[in-house]
């Protein structure tokens, strides 16, 4: 017995001394509670929304940028005065740990037992995919933030009633890189390296591929890895043989900082280019040599004057910068209020015929949500450049699709 | 040419950062007869112990290396006298041993998650990062480094097993475990010391694979990769888990440079799969028994 008391008073010791050296406290408590029990009396008067996303795991920067985002723009929403002549609003969060079987429970969670009246989430394409049932079921609309699969609102040709989102989507994101790679930056042979068991990953390089043929360039090397991987030097000294003139990763920031650091070590010099997977703070953080000159199809030019106040206003309340996350969760909540606002009533069917008619302007451009797709039609992309430990703005670029 | 000598070196590499994780699969199965699943997390934790004997306690690199190694020793010897001793006093079957180190192995990343954070630690740049050029062909330094500090560590483990009186009572409880008791091994000692051993080993390869690519909470994984050689090589037999180790990182390389990356996973485990229908111990492993 004395032994065993002695184990568990070493065991926890340890935990201190790594909760002490881990410094400061994770930037959010991971939401499993909305911090709403003591307005239980007035509960007629609060609005309910759900947010998903990861809050755990490799995406979990994101995450937690999204939803501390959502809270604090509800809090200064409820500071003036709420929505709907005085309700409050209310976030209810949950973590999907990445995972679309939890995106799923996530989902019946929010809409059976909280009972929100709209959902705002998950980033990724492989959760936001899974959940449409749930939704139809509940007849709960979801925003996704930055999931850019075309499966996620539109499936064999048909729109899912309760699904929207803010960004673009894939094709769109693979036909700027590929035209922008061409004519503006006059590549001819591209490689690709990408993820075979992402949605995400899969999606983009299939785009890209067709049309950057389409236009006249060679794809030379396609190589492939699979998520968890950390070593990519197999198909990178593939890729060097082949020698193209530009490397594409529709990978995520993870990935693509660990294949950027391998790349150089093997002596690949030429320029990296990416879709919105890549931006991220930690991207400098793994791998700032390496990435220098990269470009990236992105949603949000960092440098416009329209984002500097959002942008300001997360940092003095959160202490970091912003993630791009965070600007399509800004996005994702205007076109949610302006929706709740013009339905009149916290009904979620109402607010899910009010989100087929919604036309509002967010941070990362106009949000005009097409009847058919539920895309928000026309929207252009920003294509940034890594210069030092900056998205440095490039141009506005929008490409054709047929 | 070049290039297969490239992918060649690529495969050496890789394959010797399995090996070191793989060894101390191989060290307690060969006592225990169980998968001890919470390596992967002693590993992980032996890479953030690194990182911040290095940043935030600013040691030099050669004692923060040995630091995080010793702390991974204590922490394993914690882990089996917490976790895995209970059941063995009650001689509960071997799965409740693999249930209790999964639950370990969940607790210890999520315990990373809760109090360390989720993000992505980068580890100072210790070595530097430009190759070195041998013809055509480049080798990184930390590959090299950590190619030279995992033979030298499997050396002396050898010699230890093989020379001094501990390693032979290893051997001893290896083959027997209650016929070591009997001829007054104490083979409670042995346990500890195995897994001191491992945790040891856990922790040099935690901090050279955090100085390779980042450090993070699910770096665990990846010790599936060496768990899996560890059987091929033949589960219980160190030589088995090295050379088990190596060739699955140079048959993962060659399939991804010669056949297609896409089917990587795909050829390199049917290869394997057949190597154990045809030889069920893995390649060096002993033919097992049933003990009891």
């Amino acid at each position: 017995m004395y032994k065993k008391s002695l184990a568990l008073l070493l065991v926890s010791l340890m935990i201190l001394t790594l909760a002490l050296s881990g410094c400061s406290k994770p930037a959010t408590e991971t939401g499993s509670e909305g911090g709403g029990e003591e307005e239980a009396t007035a509960a007629d008067e609060i609005i309910k929304v759900g947010w998903m996303g990861s809050l755990t795991g490799d995406q979990a920067v994101w995450g937690q940028c999204e939803l501390n985002t959502v809270k604090m723009l509800f809090e200064e929403i409820n500071a003036e005065g709420g929505v709907l002549d005085g309700k409050k609003l209310e976030v209810i969060g949950y973590d999907t740990k990445g995972d679309p079987q939890e995106a799923v429970n996530v989902a019946k969670r929010l809409t059976g037992q909280d009972k929100v009246v709209a959902i705002i989430g998950p980033n990724a394409s492989g959760n936001a995919i899974p959940i449409a049932p749930v939704l139809e079921e509940a007849k709960v609309p979801d925003i996704a933030t930055v999931a850019t699969n075309p499966k996620v609102t539109v499936l064999d040709g048909k729109v899912k009633p309760f699904n929207f989102r803010v960004c673009f989507i894939d094709p769109y994101q693979g036909a700027v890189a590929a035209g922008y790679g061409y004519d503006v930056l006059g590549f001819r042979k591209a490689a690709i390296l990408y993820d075979i068991a992402d949605d995400y990953s899969q999606g983009l390089t299939e785009f890209f591929e067709e049309f950057f043929i389409s236009k006249g360039g060679t794809i030379v090397a396609k190589e492939a890895f699979k998520f968890g991987d950390v070593d990519f030097r197999p198909q990178l000294s593939k890729i060097k043989e082949a020698n193209p003139d530009v490397l594409f990763l529709p990978v995520f920031f993870k990935e693509a900082a660990l294949i950027a650091n391998q790349a150089r070590e093997l002596g690949i010099t030429v320029p990296l280019m990416g879709g919105d997977g890549l931006p991220s703070e930690q991207l400098f953080t793994m791998a700032k040599d390496a990435v220098q000159g990269t470009y990236i199809v992105n949603h949000v030019d960092y440098d416009d004057p329209d984002v500097q106040d959002l942008k300001t206003r997360y940092r003095n309340k959160y202490g970091k910068e912003m993630e791009l996350n965070g600007y399509l969760a800004h996005d994702a909540v205007v076109l949610l209020i302006d929706a709740i606002e013009r339905a009149g009533v916290a009904d979620s069917v109402k607010i899910t015929e009010a989100l087929e008619t919604a036309d509002v302007q967010g941070v990362t451009g106009r949000i005009k949500i097409g009847k058919d797709t539920h895309n928000p039609e026309g929207k252009e992309a920003a294509i940034v450049k890594i210069e030092g430990d900056r998205y440095v703005f490039q141009q506005k670029y929008s490409a054709q699709l047929d | 040419m070049t290039q297969f000598l490239q992918q060649l070196i690529n495969g050496l590499s890789i394959g010797s950062v399995y090996a070191l994780m793989a060894v101390g699969y191989s060290l307690v199965y060969s006592i225990m007869n169980f998968s001890n699943f919470a390596h992967g997390g002693v590993i992980m934790l032996g890479a953030y112990f690194g990182y911040y004997y290095l940043t935030a306690a600013g040691l030099p690199f050669p004692a923060a290396f040995i630091g995080a190694a010793l702390t991974t020793c204590l922490l394993a010897v914690i882990i089996e006298r917490g976790a895995y001793k209970p059941l063995r006093e009650r001689k509960a079957p071997f799965l409740y041993f693999i249930i209790s180190a999964m639950g370990t192995s969940i607790f210890l990343e999520n315990m990373v998650i809760a109090t360390i954070g989720p993000t992505f630690r980068s580890y100072p740049e210790v070595l530097s990062r430009t190759p070195i050029q041998i013809g055509s062909v480049s080798v990184g330094r930390l590959d090299l480094t950590m190619f030279f500090i995992s033979a030298i560590c499997l050396a002396l483990l050898v010699f230890f097993i093989d020379h001094t009186k501990m390693g032979k009572a290893i051997q001893a409880t290896a083959y027997n475990i209650k016929a070591s008791a009997l001829m007054g091994i104490n083979t409670d000692l042995v346990i500890i010391v195995v897994f001191a051993l491992g945790g040891f080993f856990a922790g040099i390869a935690g901090v050279l694979f955090g100085m390779k690519y980042t450090v993070y909470p699910q770096i665990g994984i990846i010790t599936n990769k060496s768990f899996i050689a560890a059987v091929f090589g033949g589960l219980g037999s160190l030589p088995g888990a090295v050379i088990g180790s190596i060739l699955l990182g140079i048959i993962e390389t060659i399939t991804s440079g010669y056949f297609s990356s896409q089917y990587r996973d795909l050829i390199a485990f049917v290869l394997l799969i057949a190597v154990l229908v045809f030889k069920p111990s893995g390649l060096m492993g002993k033919v097992t028994e049933d003990k009891a």
